[in-house]
């Protein structure tokens, strides 16, 4: 049974990256969402095995989004998809309980490593 | 058009010429205020930022043109003194005042608009065209060959004024 | 060397690590050689810079980026409008010419190149200076490049006649397009960087 994944980014074309990698990887993309606002909306609504979630984005950023998708459900499984390579950012979101993180630019085989790693 | 009759515009700065030469502008915010003798073939174009000088406290280093209240003065004696030409033979155009960012909140083209719109007035000046608003740039020709106004709003076809 | 020459150098320092940054990120997004030049940093009069602006017709495709922080900085990435097309088949690994109009896929890859460079940038500014900035999200628009740099200097040459500008240049190396970036310093980051560098 494939893994069910939430893409959240505020860049369509990110999405779409991701979608393309791993689709191909016999992931399904359940639902895709463009901020912070959105994903908390789409993970209650779609309740998806894997999160991905970019940091900067309008209304809510990827920070808060992750604090309030684990408050709902502190099983959760998501990953930091994010160009910001600060340590205070990255730290922050794995205190609060991101399970990885992937730095922008990515490669595929990051993207698929990630993934499958959180997927367990 | 031979480069060399083309005079270009930024920002916070007014020119004047004479037939053959073109002026030319961009816009967003900002309002250019085209001004020009029909008979004499002369015109200036100021492109003002900001409709009131009292924001910079009347420094005398202001820049006069950045306002609409001390630019467009200064583009009418500009006209006079450096070309004699007469208050009452000029007729103006003005364009611009485009919002193009939506995170500025303020609608600073609006108020360039109104306070070009009101200076003008007092000098008894015609504004026998204008083209404003929006949400994309403008390109402004401004022959002074015939007093026509190439006007181009990004991604729509140029019309004549 | 009086305090004025520090700064200007330490901008042009705190510039060209951040530009080399930003052409090696840009070199791995899209997979070719990308090199990033930095044309300038000048203290510039505002009708000057945008007179060079408003002689040209380009039109282009523009990411305006705050970067919030310790030094405040705008940032805006503009690139023409067809190259904008070939900047998207690059950004998805497809053949150049598979994009062939612009559409809300091509405006995200603009939107995207900008926030990964903006924040290549806002992270050079904190691993190497430890200034700690961050990118806000990217506001895309296609207009005239003229108006589109009135816009990102507006709030500044509100304030003064001359702006310091930092202007880089860059090409993809086989596909010869070219794009523009600059960074403008706004009031008090050259100050906040002076005392981070040790050289106010």
């Amino acid at each position: 049974m494939s893994r069910k994944l939430l893409l959240v980014d505020d860049a369509p074309i990110i999405r779409l990256k991701l979608k393309n990698i791993l689709q191909a990887q016999n992931y399904e993309v359940v639902g895709e969402a463009n901020n912070g606002v959105e994903a908390i909306e789409k993970y209650k609504e779609l309740k998806p095995d894997l999160v991905t979630m970019d940091i900067v984005m309008p209304e809510k950023d990827g920070i808060e989004a992750l604090g309030d998708i684990l408050k709902i459900d502190s099983n959760a499984k998501v990953v930091m998809v994010t160009a910001i390579d600060q340590r205070d950012s990255l730290m922050k979101a794995i205190q609060l309980g991101a399970v990885d993180y992937i730095i922008k630019p990515f490669e595929d085989e990051r993207v698929i490593e990630a993934i499958n790693k959180a997927a367990g | 058009m031979n480069e060399n009759n083309r005079i270009v515009v930024g920002i916070g700065d007014l020119k004047t010429g004479q037939a053959p030469s073109v002026i030319r502008t961009t816009l967003g915010s900002c309002i250019a205020v085209c001004l020009y003798d029909q008979q004499k073939k002369i015109g200036g174009m100021l492109h003002l930022m900001m409709a009131d000088s009292r924001v910079a406290g009347n420094r005398p280093d202001m820049r006069r043109a950045k306002y609409a209240d001390t630019g467009i003065p200064d583009l009418i004696d500009d006209l006079k003194n450096k070309h004699n030409v007469e208050v009452g033979s000029l007729k103006a155009k003005i364009f611009g005042g485009a919002k193009v960012l939506k995170v500025v909140t303020a609608n600073i083209g609006e108020e360039n608009e109104e306070a070009a719109r009101k200076i003008l007035k007092g000098y008894n000046i015609s504004i026998v065209a204008a083209k404003t608003g929006g949400e994309k740039g403008y390109q402004v020709d401004f022959s002074l060959e015939t007093g026509k106004i190439q006007c181009r709003i990004f991604g729509q076809e140029p019309e004549e004024y | 060397m009086s305090e004025t020459t520090r700064l200007d150098k330490m901008i042009q320092l705190v510039a060209e690590q951040a530009i080399e940054k930003s052409s090696q990120v840009l070199s791995k997004l899209l997979k070719q050689g990308a090199k990033i030049e930095l044309k300038q940093v000048s203290l510039m009069d505002i009708a000057l810079v945008t007179e060079k602006m408003n002689e040209e017709d380009k039109e282009v495709v523009a990411a305006f980026i705050g970067l919030e922080g310790d030094a405040p900085f705008k940032f805006l990435f503009s690139v023409g409008m067809a190259d904008a097309l070939q900047i998207t088949d690059l950004f998805l690994g497809q053949e150049t010419g598979t994009t062939i109009a612009f559409d809300d896929m091509t405006a995200s890859a603009v939107q995207e190149v900008g926030n990964i460079l903006s924040s290549a940038i806002s992270n050079v500014f904190s691993q190497d200076f430890q200034v700690e900035m961050k990118p806000t999200p990217p506001e895309v628009i296609q207009d005239y490049l003229g108006t589109l740099f009135q816009q990102f200097i507006m709030d500044l040459a509100m304030e003064s006649d001359q702006i310091l500008i930092i202007e880089s240049k860059f090409k993809i190396v086989r596909s010869e397009l070219d794009c523009y970036m600059y960074l403008l310093p706004l009031a008090g980051s050259t100050e906040a960087l002076g005392m981070a560098t040790g050289m106010k």
